[in-house]
């Protein structure tokens, strides 16, 4: 970032992690309301689309979606339209119905005595006229934790980029982050088995990059403890992969994909393709890199 | 080109590229009274280096109260700011450390304090989700949000 101008560096709990923001602009006190209104934006993100807020976007459709069409917020309208496409895109890979099975691993909590389907049913989400979301089967449920979070740091990108107070950005939410500005930004890539272990890093310019990866727990073992990533058949992933990072446009689609590249690895290079994303898929042993983006990622001698 | 390129990792990577440890300062606690209270005129400390007052012509408009959580290994400093009915107006981290470095990834979502009071059930797994190991450090934030406003809210005039 330049030199000249005033560097700002900070991070609230949001999201379930820390959300950073990072921003440089000539006068201080701009540099900071705009900071101020960017993490608000964020908030109102999680506002909008958490599973767990009662009076969310997310858990009225869930409540309501099958008995009849619920008005959303703009935002909330943009990643459910966003994710019924990465569901048709990746013949369902991609699927933000997937909370029952969440719910079941103990990764989402229950509310009463609810009853849930049990199959991909993204594509009993009909979007409607005017912001209307409508489910045309019943107990269809959606988390949206697989893209709201990506979309959070878009959203916090663009707050800082249209208050005209900041040259350049990061926004990074527990590793899914946007950057804007003229310089090229490097971002390490650490390795899931081992954070101390940088992997190499990514060159990023206007753009986004968003990671993922087994969950590992260092003071247990060397193995995974499972994902939070459902493959298909509703079963835990069963590859080698054990981390992913990829780069595209915005950070709401960088993130799905991550989920996508984590399941069928070399196998989404169409679906990268499609969306202009790149991908860099961690191995226990070794890394491989999508075509196209070799020229941007330094791996550590 | 059109092929994924594969590289096998060297072993010797693996130690040349660890780092020993990780801090990050964000906010002094006088930047961050300023963050959470542009508008005060004074904060009159209420308890030495922990709770302040905010105020704005000689009327109280919140209270910033410093605390101090561990993280995965190592403290994280952050400040709550309430307002004067004990309501968390923002919670901001001021210096983070970690023996990893950088930040922790967490594969989960969800941790939002604005407009908590002490009567809200800030847990995990019910409004505050906790998915993986990952999300250690905000949750321990979050656990010490929760702490601040049972020590704090009531008792604060």
């Amino acid at each position: 970032m330049p030199a000249a101008s005033n560097r700002i560096r900070r991070a609230r709990p949001l999201l379930g992690t820390f959300v950073e923001i990072e921003a440089a602009g000539p006068v201080t006190s701009r540099v900071n309301q705009a900071i101020d209104a960017a993490f608000e934006s964020v908030a109102s993100v999680h506002r909008l689309m958490s599973f767990h807020d009662a009076d969310s976007d997310v858990s009225r459709i869930n409540r309501e979606a099958f008995d009849r069409p619920v008005k959303v917020h703009e935002s909330t309208f943009a990643v459910l339209k966003a994710s019924v496409e990465l569901y048709r895109q990746s013949n369902g890979l991609f699927d933000i119905t997937v909370a029952p099975v969440l719910q079941r691993m103990g990764l989402l909590p229950r509310y009463d005595d609810e009853a849930t389907a049990d199959r991909r049913t993204s594509g009993a989400i009909e979007l409607l006229e005017g912001q209307m979301i409508r489910f045309r089967e019943r107990h269809v449920k959606i988390d949206l934790g697989g893209i709201a979070k990506g979309f959070a740091v878009d959203e916090a990108l663009r707050v800082l980029q249209s208050s005209g107070a900041v040259e350049c950005a990061i926004a990074n939410a527990g590793g899914d982050l946007a950057a804007f500005g003229a310089e090229p930004q490097a971002i390490d890539i650490r390795h899931p088995r081992d954070p101390s272990r940088i992997v190499g890093h990514a060159k990023i310019s206007n753009e986004a990059l968003a990671s993922t990866a087994r969950r590992f727990d260092p003071f247990r073992s060397a193995e995974t403890t499972g994902s939070a990533i459902i493959g298909p058949g509703r079963a835990p992933l069963d590859n080698a992969i054990d981390g992913v990072t990829v780069r595209a446009a915005s950070c709401m689609i960088a993130d799905a994909l991550t989920k996508i590249v984590m399941i069928s690895g070399t196998g989404s290079a169409g679906l990268l393709e499609l969306y202009r994303a790149n991908a860099l898929v961690i191995l226990p042993d070794s890394v491989q890199i999508s075509p196209d983006w070799q020229h941007a990622v330094h791996l550590a001698a | 080109m059109t092929e994924w390129i594969r590289y096998t990792l060297p072993a010797a990577a693996i130690a040349a590229a660890a780092s020993p440890g990780y801090a990050m300062q964000y906010l002094s606690i006088e930047e961050a009274q300023k963050q959470a209270f542009p508008s005060a005129t004074h904060f009159s400390e209420v308890q030495a280096g922990r709770v302040w007052k905010a105020e704005a012509g000689g009327r109280a408009i919140g209270f910033f109260i410093f605390d101090r959580v561990v993280g995965k290994h190592l403290y994280i400093d952050y400040a709550v700011a309430l307002t004067p009915s004990g309501a968390v107006h923002n919670v901001e981290i001021l210096q983070y450390r970690e023996s990893y470095g950088g930040e922790v990834r967490s594969p989960g979502w969800l941790a939002q304090f604005a407009g908590k009071t002490s009567a809200s059930p800030l847990k995990v797994n019910g409004d505050i989700r906790n998915i993986a190991g990952a999300t250690l450090s905000s949750l321990h934030v979050t656990e010490g949000v929760k702490r601040v406003l049972a020590t704090y809210a009531g008792r604060l005039k």
